[in-house]
């Protein structure tokens, strides 16, 4: 085996000649990490689908309430628990306008067709469920919002600056997250009225603290590297090492943390408003409608479906986004 | 470890005074009154009342009456029946929620763990982008439109199960099945991850080389080290099947903690709700605790010692 490599001697080799130009082409386009995850999450079919759903419910949630120019508190008792008719639809049974082979418009002489039917107080359901979107979506982006400012401040803090600060801190966490968020959630309710301000109070109180250990553990992993020494020789102040180099490189951790926390507040508003501490009639929330609904359910089953249908569109859309946004940002984490 | 368990306990210990502070505290904040009628008695009526019951005294000396009693294992009477101590009735309804959480949690790993299994192997064909798919609606969807779903095809149409009530085996379905299918699907997709990760370990590529069969392979190494980390999902899941059960027992009728609680509240029962909430929290931080014990018994490889944040 020895001998054999005698044979190829030196000379047999020629230097391949490799100009600027041939050397630039192995290079690949440059992409910065954001056009990499986009082009990661778009080709990511399920949750592309996703987004656009949710977009879709979005648009609903703003424009459908003003569709027939009901309020949501317009009652009619004349024209109560119709089911859903759509005209020109009428051929597809779930909008026929019949339940039990009757024509209920008919029978109570109603010329008016309701697209998702009306409650027992005749109130339009396509204006309240769409109405209740909008409420269910704005407990959510609030709750979110203020759940990523705290999350990502005390994070930010606790993690940098470390040793007693951080330990304080993260007993100050340790001791919250003991307490299970339903105790939390249900305890801030009761003080509080029930209503759109105490349930979003509730929902932030619990869902700050993953955020705040996520962000901790990036500060944690970061503030060591070099390019947070090397801003530190240059004299960059605290403030703006947090801001300009630790915060914008776990921005991805941030936002699949937030696209979590919105099903999640979202599933809590509709829990406590189906408890019935949450939204009150006559206001509407996605969880007060099918809790309203729940009660009619063996008789009027549609006035739970469609909230119903929406609500888990939601949830499964969110969801699906968060992991595929998940997988755009950090392909290691891919499952 | 002994240094650690001790950490811990002393944790517990804290956090579970800090639950029975503050839903004291929270109570003394509450809005309305506890007596039926308030609105009917004279000022005179409700100051003996008020007097009787202890609500005159100064919210300290409250306070400390509380825990003293606490400690002595009182947790007062019901304002709404009678005065009948809340611990004879956390007794008598705790049992409920406990086989009703068990029953839940038991179909929901055992199934969950299969399905993880089945879609580990089958990794990107058909039948593994089904069960992900499934998985996430699972997870997704709420558990009381879950259990409203159930109620009306299987007691409202086709009528085989009872539509509410919690006596005898068939009562038992639908409620566990609600809670359950959301304990699947998360250990599904945990126990998925967890196949995958195994089966890309050395040790597997090792037995193959050796000549095992696959299924060797994969019953004898790969599902049994994948199933190790199972335990740490189950704490977290706990959280889900108590907050679950709170709203499948209101549906379905069953005379749990979880119904109680909401009569509770509906009611103004402040030792009521106090009691409950403690009997939340103490199990909740007790189960926590648990499993990271047995987390670090069950896998050597994690080093307690760091502390892990639960």
């Amino acid at each position: 085996m020895t001998s054999s490599n005698h044979d190829i001697t030196k000379d047999l080799f020629t230097l391949a000649d490799l100009g600027d130009t041939a050397a630039d082409k192995i290079a690949g386009e440059s992409v910065s990490a954001w056009k990499d995850a986009l082009r990661r999450f778009v080709t990511n079919k399920g949750a592309f689908i996703s987004m656009i759903i949710i977009a879709l419910i979005v648009f609903f949630a703003i424009v459908g309430p003003h569709f027939f120019g009901y309020d949501i508190d317009n009652q009619d008792v004349s024209r109560a628990n119709l089911p859903p008719k759509i005209s020109g639809l009428e051929w597809i049974p779930a909008f026929s306008g019949h339940e039990n082979g009757v024509d209920v418009y008919k029978e109570k002489n109603v010329k008016t067709a309701y697209w998702f039917g009306t409650d027992q107080l005749g109130r339009d359901l396509w204006t309240r469920t769409w109405h209740g979107t909008q409420i269910s979506l704005i407990i959510a982006l609030i709750a979110t919002l203020a759940d990523v400012l705290i999350g990502v401040v005390y994070g930010g803090i606790s993690g940098y600056f470390g040793g007693m600060t951080d330990n304080v801190m993260q007993r100050i966490i340790e001791i919250i997250a003991g307490i299970p968020n339903l105790v939390w959630i249900i305890l801030l309710i009761l003080i509080m009225q029930p209503g759109l301000l105490a349930i979003t109070v509730a929902i932030l109180a619990t869902s700050w603290l993953s955020m705040a250990r996520i962000v901790r553990g990036e500060m944690l992993k970061l503030k060591n590297q070099e390019f947070v020494l090397a801003s530190r020789t240059l004299g960059a102040s605290d403030r703006r090492i947090i801001f300009r180099h630790l915060i914008p490189n776990s921005i991805g951790m941030i936002i699949i943390n937030t696209m979590f926390s919105v099903p999640s507040a979202i599933f809590f508003e509709a829990f406590l408003s189906f408890i019935g501490l949450g939204i009150r009639s006559p206001q509407s929330s996605l969880g007060s409608l099918i809790n309203d609904g729940y009660q009619m359910l063996q008789i009027h089953p549609y006035q739970t479906l469609y909230p119903g249908i929406i609500i888990s569109l939601l949830l499964i859309c969110f969801n699906i986004m968060g992991d595929g946004l998940r997988d755009a940002f950090d392909p290691k984490l891919r499952r | 470890m002994g240094r650690y368990i001790l950490k811990r306990i002393g944790y517990m210990i804290v956090t579970f005074y800090v639950v029975v502070t503050l839903t004291f505290l929270s109570m003394k904040m509450l809005p309305g009154t506890p007596f039926k009628f308030a609105n009917r008695l004279s000022p005179e009526q409700l100051n003996q009342l008020k007097h009787y019951y202890g609500l005159d005294q100064p919210v300290p000396v409250q306070y400390l009456q509380y825990m003293w009693n606490f400690i002595h294992g009182d947790l007062g009477g019901s304002f709404q029946y009678g005065m009948q101590p809340v611990t004879e009735f956390l007794m008598q309804r705790f049992p409920v929620s406990m086989q009703l959480g068990i029953e839940s949690m038991i179909f929901g790993t055992i199934l969950g763990i299969l399905l993880g299994i089945i879609s580990g192997i089958y990794r990107g064909r058909f039948l593994d982008w089904g069960m992900v798919t499934l998985t996430v609606v699972f997870i997704s969807i709420p558990s009381f439109i879950f259990a409203a779903i159930l109620q009306y095809f299987f007691s409202v149409q086709i009528r085989i199960f009872p539509v509410i009530g919690w006596s005898g085996p068939m009562t038992h379905v639908l409620p566990v099945i609600s809670i359950g299918v959301g304990v699947m699907a998360s250990i599904a997709r945990f126990m998925r991850t967890e196949m995958v990760e195994v089966l890309n370990q050395d040790y597997i590529v090792t037995a193959q080389a050796k000549g095992l069969s696959t299924s060797a392979v994969i019953y004898k190494h790969a599902i049994r080290n994948a199933m190790i980390p199972i335990v740490t999902v189950i704490g977290p899941m706990t959280a889900a099947v108590v907050t679950g059960s709170l709203v499948i027992e209101n549906i379905f009728a069953i005379p749990g903690i979880g119904s109680q609680f909401i009569d509770a509240i509906v009611t103004n029962d402040y030792p009521m709700i106090m009691g409950t909430t403690e009997l939340y929290a103490a199990l909740f931080i007790v189960t926590i605790f648990i499993v990271d014990i047995l987390y670090g018994v069950i896998d050597p490889r994690i080093r307690v010692s760091g502390g892990k944040p639960s």
